[in-house]
């Protein structure tokens, strides 16, 4: 059981590192919004699953620790729920701002990320 | 004048670097606040407030006199911003924007034009940089907030076991209103929430606080010893220390929440109080 966990932690941890060099790397703000909200949800899945099941697994099924383990659940619940709005939100506003998304067409009079 | 200020400034300034010397190093052993303080509040924490979260107790029970005015000065903040940035709504001066709700259009009324009730459920005014229907950010709001309320409330009453207390706990009520706030639009999270309830809960929470010295000292104790009151609580010592930490927690959420939502408005609409963020 103790290899599933770190095995789900890994990934999500994983996953995590991937979102943070995606809002590097990616070229504008709307592709780096990308990995900020939707990878870091895949992460936070993966980690606190593997947290969960940890408690689980290593202090017993007690109900101390089975409320424990919905406590991590409900973290996931909630970020599944505000991070996706957070993002709508914020591509919203930047559409609203007049920010063009990128494109590999380089235009001469544009005004866009010069990325 | 400026000069003054700027000498002013840089003397006490220089008063307070030239004095930092004199000061204990960081993580001293043998410094006053390590030899016996800190032993005590570690050894008899516990025993004597039955808050098993040490951070609270020191917080709210034995330097309870220096968090009265922590609340305070939250207090003063509140009212500083409201005296600096507080203006008296002008009628009229500007265009308003309404949305007629049951087909979705949008009207721009100039100054002067007629204008809908305040109460109107069929427009519904919205800020003058216009805002999409936001179905959404709205929905999602309105599931949250109330999670958040009681997420706050428990870490108030929490605050002897867990990390929190009343700061924080006030700071996410606040939150949560803030939210509102924004999700929607200013006018009607004050409508919720108005400055005067703001005003009232603010001197309320710093009542609570001070009123409990207070009563410490009319039971026969020191000013905000709550062992005081333990005949009053029907507790004994331990346990009167115990809940008069919850009581002056609650006093000062009340404090910082209304401050940090009266700020709010104040900041976001500079003082009008009408259209902001």
């Amino acid at each position: 059981m103790t290899i599933v966990c770190i095995l789900l932690i890994t990934a999500g941890i994983f996953f995590f590192f991937a979102g943070a060099v995606g809002v590097i790397r990616f070229p504008d703000f709307y592709s780096r919004l990308h990995p900020a909200g939707m990878i870091d949800s895949m992460g936070l899945l993966l980690s606190m699953s593997g947290l969960a099941l940890y408690v689980l697994s290593h202090g017993g099924l007690t109900g101390a620790n089975i409320l424990t383990a919905i406590k991590i659940i409900l973290i996931v619940i909630f970020v599944y729920i505000t991070s996706p709005t957070a993002t709508h939100a914020i591509v919203d506003a930047g559409i609203r701002a007049g920010l063009a998304p990128w494109t590999k067409k380089i235009k001469e009079k544009s005004d866009d990320d010069p990325h | 004048m400026r000069l003054l200020a700027l000498i002013a400034v840089i003397l006490t300034g220089g008063l307070i670097i030239f004095q930092t010397g004199a000061f204990p190093d960081f993580g001293d052993a043998n410094a006053p606040a390590n030899t016996y303080l800190s032993t005590y509040y570690l050894e008899h924490g516990q025993a004597d407030t039955h808050a098993p979260n040490i951070v609270t107790s020191v917080l709210a029970d034995y330097r309870g006199y220096d968090t009265m005015f922590e609340t305070t000065v939250v207090f003063a903040a509140g009212l500083a911003c409201f005296f600096l940035l507080r203006r008296k709504k002008v009628p009229g001066g500007e265009p308003r924007i309404y949305r007629h709700m049951p087909t979705g259009i949008t009207l721009r009324i100039a100054d002067g034009g007629k204008l809908p009730a305040e109460d109107s459920e069929v427009f519904r005014r919205l800020d003058t940089e216009f805002v999409p229907q936001q179905l959404i950010i709205k929905n999602t709001c309105r599931i949250v907030i109330p999670f958040i309320q009681i997420f706050a409330l428990y870490v108030i009453a929490h605050g002897h076991y867990s990390p929190g207390g009343g700061f924080q706990g006030g700071v996410l009520l606040a939150a949560s209103i803030i939210l509102y706030a924004i999700s929607h639009d200013l006018r009607r999270a004050i409508r919720r929430f108005s400055e005067k309830t703001a005003a009232l809960m603010g001197s309320l929470g710093v009542l609570i606080y001070a009123g409990t010295g207070a009563l410490c000292l009319l039971m026969g104790a020191n000013f905000l010893n709550y062992k005081a009151l333990a005949p009053l609580l029907g507790v004994d010592a331990v346990m009167a220390r115990s809940h008069g930490i919850l009581i002056v927690e609650i006093g000062v959420a009340f404090a910082v929440m209304a401050m940090i939502i009266w700020i709010y408005y104040n900041l976001s609409s500079a003082g009008k109080h009408d259209e902001g963020l």
